[in-house]
């Protein structure tokens, strides 16, 4: 089925309800999660990745033996008495799990979380077969009354209020049940409770499996978890392969980091390990007998096998989901789940969706370009899985299988790998813009186009490219260089900013160095490879190689963070495996320098880097490819803090999403919009009368929303900033 | 009563892991976890202790497990029924009274500096219900027995534990599943006192 995802955006963002709850959560979030890691070694940055880097290393290990570790995890099981069954897919457990509740006589189940249930629609199939089936959660019960899927792996029902919760419980109960936390807490505990007794089998998931002893581990809060494997006398385990480590002092990798990400606590109350049958007791034609209770464990694949052995997926088994990569995504906290995700929801929710059971792809690309590659859920994710990467993987491998929709082919293939062509429709656009036009704004666009330019207005393409103002500034190249500067501008720079391309130019010669521009040079390749057309990436990239191999250059440096992380980083990925152009890449690769963090040390050389007061408050907001994927974050604060008659302040979540990431911001304006906003809004609070950037598409956001919101505050970037000084 | 170890300081415990300098750490997590500590010279003080709690919580059941583990718990089980509690010992009369009972005491092996855990050791069916069901749960530990970290406390573990039932309990039962506020004894207790023995702990093996 279709999804209508800008309908569902709409619904979302209109829920005050939700938008509430989730504002405040990601506000809270970050900061309680450190203060839960204060006491592990010196609470410092480097002390959390000795952690993080522990447990992916672990993780990795295990997914390279995967079928091992099964094996020996499958032995240690039975040799304590257990049963286990490998499940191929949910159909094969679902008959699986209804033999055996039927051989035992089975006629209610309880049930503690689990996302492998939900991944499979266990719950509906059960309940078609006749069985009294209850979700022993809080937040998965009242879902479940609710019809209602979880938007958060671990906070499945955040974007509910006491209110709708209270109605909820009203609704299963049968009786009026005001909206008084404690009281609802107190009624779930007491109507629950008969649920547990009353049960014959229990269902649980398992957030780990250890291979050397057969136990394993439920890190819960509430405690049902551990009635739902007490008070009945069977109990089923469904666990996915990902859960499986080898040893049993691999635990304390899992449990050292999970609670803190989930849920900020350095333990959960409860974590609870279970190894083979234990005694239950129970009454048997009312006598109270104690017997070993039954235990099943069934292995769940759907997928995951072909994962593991996927070079590149592999890495979504150092997933533990603890949900953490949702509670940073600026998508996922305006959104919410039911929105960003499919069963599992966020950026990791789309990777699972695009490997796990039927249709998959299909429903992975129904939402998989809300993820915008920001990579903050790569800074704390506790395994280090690289989200965006693999998001970008499943992308390419969709587009491959089932090409891409028209509109972009066109662009992609058949104008963007032709520059002239490309360039000569840019040049055209400036022209047919004049009568929308004002000053190097577009304030206003008429009939559908008009919600494009609404609380945002967007740049006019420049009159004059830089490309055609290059000839004139290359007479101020130095005589006698220190260097031989080739400069790759990007798209952006060369024709809606050509001035501060210029910029660039000026602070570089500045340094006595000698500047070219490469003519044959072309786009970067990233919207094309950012919608899964690495094919078109590798003709630009070709193209590009080409033209700055015969600059003869001995750096080339680029201006826009995004160009710099394409052509240093993806170019070298997407050429991995290509014996005839390697070498070329990596040359190519090694030569590029990020703009700000190349002068700053040039400045540094030349002592031009001490701080030094001023009276202009200017800010400075972190472009996330700058930040995140090149790392590069104190050098342009270092160049704000010496220029002269700058008194830089910083903003509250400086390296936050402005929420332009590409063609994202004019595709889902929608929640683009909000994003900006929320920058605006912190540009504000600073009192500063310019914002910084790094970065022409965080300019061309935030310049925009300034447009319209804030006049007297002015965008620029720090090239502007340099150059102004000279 | 089974368990997963039948006596862990004989075959788990050794210097290099457990740490009595890491009680005041545990203490700092526990109370953070929300758990109420006491720590007590001796089982004279602890039953003094429980006598004022048996009162101010009004409790009227009691289910009680480790009395054959350690002697002077079985005392105090003994001394409490003479003087008239209900107090169910045996495994049956706790199963039968599981649902009603408003007191559930229980011991646990060890606590965690780093996150104020205590590690239970509960593969008896009647450790897990006297702990999880009552509204409120006692635990007698021994205030000497701490690790620093949760690595350590599994290099304990990982020495013993071959089969069974067991884990850490930090706190009481919580939730946050409505509005995201801290809701204590959903599906557990409510309340997880903790009594840190500085004597009063000997086996019955030892």
């Amino acid at each position: 089925m279709s999804r209508d995802l800008h309908n569902e955006i709409k619904t979302k963002l209109k829920d005050d309800i939700m938008q509430g709850a989730l504002t405040k959560f990601a506000e809270q979030y970050p900061g309680a999660r450190l203060k839960s890691y204060e006491n592990v070694g010196d609470g410092s940055q480097e002390a959390i990745d000795e952690l993080r880097d522990d447990l992916r290393d672990m993780k990795l290990r295990t997914v390279d033996s995967i079928e091992k570790y099964a094996d020996e995890f499958q032995k240690s099981v039975e040799a304590r008495g257990g049963v286990v069954y490998r499940a191929k897919d949910g159909d094969d457990l679902k008959e699986y799990l209804i033999k055996i509740a039927n051989e035992n006589g089975v006629k209610r189940i309880v049930k503690s979380k689990s996302m492998a249930t939900e991944e499979i629609h266990l719950n509906h199939d059960l309940e078609e077969k006749g069985f009294h089936v209850r979700e022993t959660d809080l937040g998965e019960w009242m879902l479940a009354v609710a019809g209602q899927k979880p938007s958060h792996m671990v906070m499945p029902a955040i974007h509910l209020n006491r209110q709708q919760c209270a109605k909820f419980f009203s609704q299963e109960l049968k009786e009026e049940i005001p909206s008084d936390i404690p009281f609802m807490i107190q009624t779930a505990r007491r109507v629950l409770r008969e649920e547990f007794r009353a049960a014959d089998m229990g269902i649980t998931g398992a957030n780990f499996g250890v291979a050397e002893n057969g136990a394993i581990g439920l890190v819960t809060n509430e405690g049902n978890a551990r009635l739902v494997t007490t008070l009945p006398r069977i109990h089923v385990v469904i666990i996915g392969y990902e859960k499986l480590i080898p040893k049993v002092k691999d635990i304390a990798k899992i449990v050292r980091l999970l609670p803190r990400n989930g849920t900020c606590q350095r333990m959960t109350s409860y974590m609870t390990m279970i190894d083979g049958p234990t005694p239950v007791i129970y009454k048997k034609d009312g006598e109270w007998v104690e017997e070993n209770r039954k235990q099943y464990v069934i292995l769940l694949d759907n997928g995951r096998l072909k994962a593991a052995h996927d070079p590149k997926m592999r890495q979504a088994f150092q997933c533990v989901r603890c949900a953490s990569c949702l509670n940073v995504c600026p998508i996922w906290t305006l959104v919410g789940g039911h929105v960003y995700g499919h069963i599992y929801s966020g950026g990791i929710g789309a990777i699972l969706t695009g490997l796990l059971g039927k249709g998959s792809m299909e429903a992975f690309g129904q939402f998989s370009d809300l993820c915008i590659g920001c990579r903050k859920c790569v800074s704390i994710c506790p395994g280090k899985v690289p989200i965006p990467d693999l998001i970008d993987e499943l992308r390419h491998r969709n587009v491959k299988e089932k090409g891409l929709a028209f509109p972009e082919k066109m662009a992609f293939q058949h104008i963007l790998t032709n520059r002239k062509l490309f360039h000569t429709l840019l040049r055209t656009a400036s022209l047919a813009q004049k009568p929308v036009q004002s000053g190097k704004f577009i304030r206003h666009l008429p009939l559908f186009f008009a919600h494009l330019t609404e609380g945002r207005s967007l740049p006019a393409v420049s009159d004059k490219p830089f490309r055609d103002r290059m000839a004139e500034l290359s007479k101020n190249n130095p005589k006698n260089p220190v260097k031989r500067v080739a400069f790759f501008s990007g798209c952006n720079l060369d024709f809606v900013f050509p001035d501060t391309a210029e910029n660039v130019v000026k602070v570089l010669q500045d340094l006595n160095m000698e500047v070219v521009f490469p003519e044959a040079q072309s786009c970067c390749g990233k919207p094309a490879i950012g919608m899964g057309d690495r094919d078109t990436g590798k003709v630009l990239a070709k193209q590009n190689i080409e033209a700055f191999e015969k600059a003869g250059a001995d750096v080339i440096v680029c201006a826009c963070p995004t160009c710099a992380e394409t052509l240093e980083k993806t170019y070298v990925e997407m050429f991995a495996e290509d014996s005839k152009w390697r070498t070329r890449v990596e040359l190519f690769a090694a030569k590029i320098r990020e703009f700000t963090s190349f002068v700053a040390e040039e400045y540094e050389k030349q002592g031009r880097l001490k701080e030094t007061e001023g009276a202009e408050k200017v800010t400075y907001h972190d472009s996330c490819h700058m930040r995140r994927g090149l790392n590069v974050w104190k050098e342009p604060r270092a160049l704000l803090k010496a220029a002269k008659d700058v008194d830089f302040v910083e903003m509250h979540n400086p390296d936050k999403c402005c929420g332009m990431a590409g063609a994202f911001g004019m595709r889902y304006a929608e929640i683009s919009l909000p994003m900006l906003k929320e920058k605006l809004n912190n540009v504000k609070n600073t009192g500063a009368s310019t914002v910084a950037v790094a970065c022409p598409a965080c300019m061309m956001q935030i310049g925009g929303g300034l447009d319209q919101d804030l006049p007297d505050v002015k965008v620029k970037h720090i090239a502007d900033i340099l150059a102004e000084r000279l | 009563m089974e368990k997963v170890c039948r006596n862990w300081p004989k075959e788990a415990f050794s210097k290099d892991l457990i740490n009595p300098n890491s009680w005041k750490e545990f203490e700092e997590n526990a109370k953070l976890a929300a758990a109420e500590v006491y720590r007590l010279p001796d089982m004279a003080a602890a039953k003094e202790k429980l006598i004022e709690l048996l009162k101010s919580l009004e409790v009227k059941s009691i289910l009680a497990v480790g009395g054959d583990e350690y002697p002077a718990l079985d005392k105090l089980y003994k001394d409490l029924a003479a003087e008239g509690n209900a107090i169910h010992t045996e495994k049956f009369d706790i199963a039968e009274s599981a649902n009603t009972a408003d007191l559930g005491i229980s011991t646990a092996e060890f606590g965690i500096g780093e996150t104020g855990s205590l590690c239970v050791d509960n593969y008896s069916y009647e450790a897990r219900v006297t702990s999880m069901m009552p509204p409120v749960n006692l635990v007698f530990m021994n205030a000497d027995y701490t690790t620093t970290d949760v690595d350590t406390a599994f290099d304990v573990i990982s020495k013993v534990f071959d089969k069974g039932y067991m884990g850490f309990v930090t706190g009481p039962s919580r939730t946050a599943d409505i509005e995201r506020v801290l809701s204590l004894g959903v599906h557990g207790p409510s309340r997880l006192i903790i009594f840190a023995m500085d004597s009063g702990m000997e086996r019955s093996d030892d």
